[in-house]
């Protein structure tokens, strides 16, 4: 298989590019594309990425795979390699640091933006605050997003208005904290998310619900948010 | 300070579900339509000049070219009607799965398709 992957090291190159390696893989077993890219760089240390638990938890290793975004470590070379092929690109939309390294500065500042925390101003109980079943199943989908940035990097709102419209993951963790009964600061939420660009960018592109490496719908969230809008009469 | 630092962000390199593509083409078919309007307006003061006039529209209507742009305003307008209805009832949380946004997104673009054949056969035939 050849593989090929997107080059830019600071200093040496001006501008980025692809870097043909020549991969032998392994007959009786399919390897993830991290597997991949370990292997790789036992013979090319200059080779740079994030990565930490291998598992699909720690959200390091987004890259774009093959034109899709995912997890590296959770992505099987059979499901993105096309014809003996396969295509390692940085993250889109966001600077390149090194290689597939990116600078998710801009990511994170829409995620602060959110409040993502519970925001409650009445004196705590003396243990905790409780929740109904049914009040805690309102999070489910929403409190998994392990912040790998897949989602958000595939948006075209968010390439064409990194700074205005908020992107698929901050929006989705601003429904998690509106869903959530403990948190009182609803209409605070609402009043700042209410201009034309925050959510109403989303064109419903459903790129985000289809590079989620954790089956979660952005998509649905920022729904519920537009409701909760106009609800509130904002 | 500029930032210097390369953005990967080839369009032709990274894959988009089909929804993109009625969303763009919702975008296209809009700015498209806004130009059409001015060729409607222009019809539609021509018509409104006098019995005269509107039997010179009903000749210029018939003439190839006129026929042709007429069939594909109306393909436009129906194309952008349908991706709008769709986004409603998005708005409306219909729809919302990846699987139901698929066969929303084909359904916009097969409608449109008969729509165009209809409109073909209202002008033509």
């Amino acid at each position: 298989m050849r593989v090929s992957i997107f080059r830019f090291v600071p200093g040496m190159d001006a501008k980025p590019r692809m870097q043909d390696y020549e991969f032998e893989l392994p007959r009786d077993r399919d390897l993830m594309v991290l597997d991949v890219l370990e292997q790789l760089k036992a013979h090319d240390s200059s080779i740079s990425y994030r990565r930490s638990c291998r598992e699909g938890v720690c959200g390091s290793d987004g890259m774009n795979m093959n034109g899709k975004n995912g997890l590296a470590c959770k992505t099987p070379v059979s499901e993105v390699a096309k014809r003996d092929r396969l295509e390692l690109r940085p993250l889109p939309g966001l600077p390149v640091i090194r290689d597939l390294v990116v600078d998710m500065s801009q990511f994170y500042r829409q995620y602060e933006r959110v409040e993502p925390y519970l925001n409650n101003d009445s004196p705590p109980p003396a243990q905790e605050r409780l929740q109904s079943q049914e009040e805690r199943a309102k999070l489910d989908g929403l409190y998994e997003c392990i912040l790998c940035a897949c989602c958000t990097t595939s948006c075209p709102s968010f390439w064409w208005n990194p700074d205005k419209f908020l992107g698929p993951a901050a929006l989705l963790q601003s429904y998690r904290f509106l869903a959530d009964s403990r948190d009182t600061a609803t209409e605070e939420r609402l009043a700042k998310l209410d201009d034309p660009y925050s959510v109403f960018r989303c064109r419903g592109v459903m790129n985000c619900v289809n590079s989620c490496p954790k089956d979660l719908n952005p998509t649905r969230a920022i729904n519920q948010i537009r409701t909760l809008l106009v609800k509130s009469g904002t | 300070m500029k930032d210097s630092r390369p953005v990967f962000l080839d369009l032709l390199k990274i894959r988009l579900p089909i929804a993109a593509l009625v969303s763009i083409l919702h975008r296209v078919s809009g700015a498209a339509l806004f130009v059409a309007s001015f060729y409607l307006l222009f019809l539609l003061a021509m018509s409104l000049g006098g019995s005269t006039e509107f039997e010179q529209l009903q000749l210029t209507l018939a003439t190839p070219l006129h026929a042709v742009v007429l069939w594909l305003t109306l393909c436009l307008f129906s194309y952008h009607f349908l991706a709008g209805l769709r986004h409603v009832l998005m708005d409306l949380h219909m729809g919302e799965s990846l699987r139901a946004s698929r066969i929303g997104a084909i359904s916009v673009m097969v409608s449109t398709l008969v729509a165009c054949v209809l409109s073909g056969v209202w002008i033509w035939l």
